[in-house]
């Protein structure tokens, strides 16, 4: 089996093979991470942010370009934290 | 190596939407100078059932002590002549107000801080026979008089945080909870501890009414970041040395909105608000919130009959942190749909909170709770599956068995994997 393994892996031209070959340990690992987290919920909390009745006014701002970036390969902003509201930043007084 | 993209790949995309624009903030609000939670600024509401006292309370038909709460309908019943009746609800009795206008920090008399000397276990004088009853409210607000059995409540708000200032009855019965817990259970079956399976007893489930700080709050928040939007994605290489590059407008973005809360709801007992999961699995008693808090109702011993109660040891003080941490997190949710242009995401930096007002009620909220002791090779965890009383949600932790897990994990990965090498080996 190891050998054959190998062998495929020899005579593969690129990383695309590897890749393949990495969905058995990944597939199992998924899964035992999967039922762990379905059994003991460990990632459950209340959603305050959702489930509680808030009366908002009307949100104010502004906006203002401070910079351009060309040529990265980064397909998004660093420390992106849209969506992640329960990360708290620097608090200022 | 090109520069540019290769045709069809790297033409350029549609311009970018401009940057919602918003209206100038507000001049930054003047420094508040003292704290949100200045003691000076408390004003305390009075929520004590004046109709009720410590010891002896009667039903208003027949003059038994004998009382119940009926969860089918919310309703206490005379166990001796089967009168129903109910307690006002809280918001009948008590100007809750307008949350926009609420300033400084208003306390229920039921939430008030704890006294540093108060004591847990309180003796309560029979008003049947003159006998003398110990009651410890850290369990039970309630005893049965051992010499005329009269049934003795506490119902009088003393600083020893058990008499909060509401509870909300439970309406789920025993019978529903152990059947959403043998549900929840059952779908959890295969891969669970053995010894859990086979000690698996739903009966046994308790009802406990569980202390909590239930929070209106008028609030202001600003947050402020950097957001990117992108403006151009091309390809450079081809083949397996193909890469993606992206151009992006990097933007300062500041956010501003003024919003009330009704009824945030946090643990007011230390050992409950501890949710760190790797030892102690609070954080699925805390998943079955919300309550209907609104219909809470004004104090009364005779509901917690028959159910256990844990008591309130955290003041206003002690659960401000928590509050605050929600109060941002809410907001940072209310300004998801104004950064909605800015799709390469938002990287908030610094955030505000001004609390310009709060009210603040401890309410006993029922659960019922299965709870199960699991030790193996040295380690120990109480294992929770919990019900809300009123809305029947459920949520729970079930401790796994590891071999069964790494079995299934192991056949799946072999079978994957051979499935790969098959498909590998035909391509050759």
């Amino acid at each position: 089996m190891i050998a054959h393994v190998a062998a495929l892996l020899a005579s593969s031209n690129g990383g695309g093979t590897a890749v393949l070959l990495a969905l058995g340990p990944a597939g199992g690992g998924g899964l035992y991470f999967a039922l762990w987290r379905f059994y003991r919920n460990t990632d459950k909390s209340h959603s305050f942010e959702s489930e509680t009745r808030v009366v908002a006014q009307p949100i104010t701002g502004h906006d203002q370009k401070v910079d351009e970036i060309k040529g990265t390969k980064k397909s998004g902003i660093d420390g992106d934290n849209k969506t992640n509201h329960r990360q708290r930043v620097e608090r200022v007084p | 190596m090109s520069t540019m993209p290769p045709p069809g790949e790297g033409a350029s995309p549609p311009p970018p939407p401009p940057p919602v624009k918003y209206p100038l903030p507000a001049p930054p609000p003047a420094p508040v100078a003292p704290p949100p939670f200045a003691p000076a600024q408390n004003a305390t509401v009075d929520t004590s059932n004046e109709r009720l006292a410590d010891g002896v309370n009667r039903c208003p038909a027949c003059g038994a002590t004998d009382i119940q709460l009926r969860p089918a309908d919310g309703m206490l019943m005379c166990l001796f002549c089967r009168h129903e009746w109910t307690e006002a609800r809280l918001d009948t009795t008590v100007d809750t107000g307008d949350i926009a206008s609420l300033t400084g920090t208003t306390v229920g008399s039921g939430a008030a801080d704890i006294a540093a000397d108060a004591n847990a276990v309180v003796t309560l004088k029979c008003g049947g026979c003159g006998a003398e009853v110990v009651v410890n409210t850290a369990e039970q607000m309630g005893a049965r008089c051992h010499w005329c059995r009269h049934v003795l409540t506490i119902n009088e708000q003393v600083p020893n945080g058990a008499v909060p200032d509401a509870v909300l009855p439970f309406t789920v019965t025993h019978d529903q909870a152990v059947a959403t817990i043998t549900e929840f259970a059952g779908k959890r079956r295969t891969f669970a501890d053995r010894a859990f399976v086979r000690d698996f007893t739903p009966e046994n489930i308790v009802g406990v009414y569980m202390p909590y700080m239930v929070v209106d709050a008028n609030v202001s928040a600003d947050v402020a970041g950097l957001a990117e939007i992108q403006t151009r994605r091309y390809t450079r290489g081809s083949g397996d040395d193909e890469e993606t590059f992206y151009d992006a407008d990097v933007y300062s973005i500041d956010r501003h909105v003024d919003f009330t809360t009704d009824d945030l709801t946090i643990e007011a007992s230390a050992e409950r608000a501890d949710m760190n999961t790797a030892v102690n699995t609070n954080n699925v008693i805390n998943t079955i919130l919300p309550f209907d808090t609104e219909n809470a109702v004004k104090w009364n011993a005779a509901y917690l009959s028959g159910f256990t109660s844990e008591k309130r040891d955290q003041d206003v003080s002690h659960t401000t942190p928590e509050l605050e941490r929600q109060l941002l997190s809410i907001a940072r949710a209310q300004l998801v749909g104004s950064v909605e242009a800015y799709d390469r995401g938002v990287r908030w930096e610094r955030e505000r909170l001004q609390v310009h007002g709060s009210r603040w009620l401890a309410m006993c909220l029922p659960v019922w709770l299965y709870s199960y002791y699991h030790e193996k090779n040295g380690e120990s965890m109480v294992h929770y599956i919990a019900v809300n009383g009123r809305t029947g949600e459920v949520m729970g932790s079930v401790p796994v068995s590891k071999p069964r897990l790494l079995a299934a994990a192991l056949t799946v990965g072999t079978v994957l994997e051979g499935a790969v090498i098959a498909f590998l080996a035909m391509g050759r």
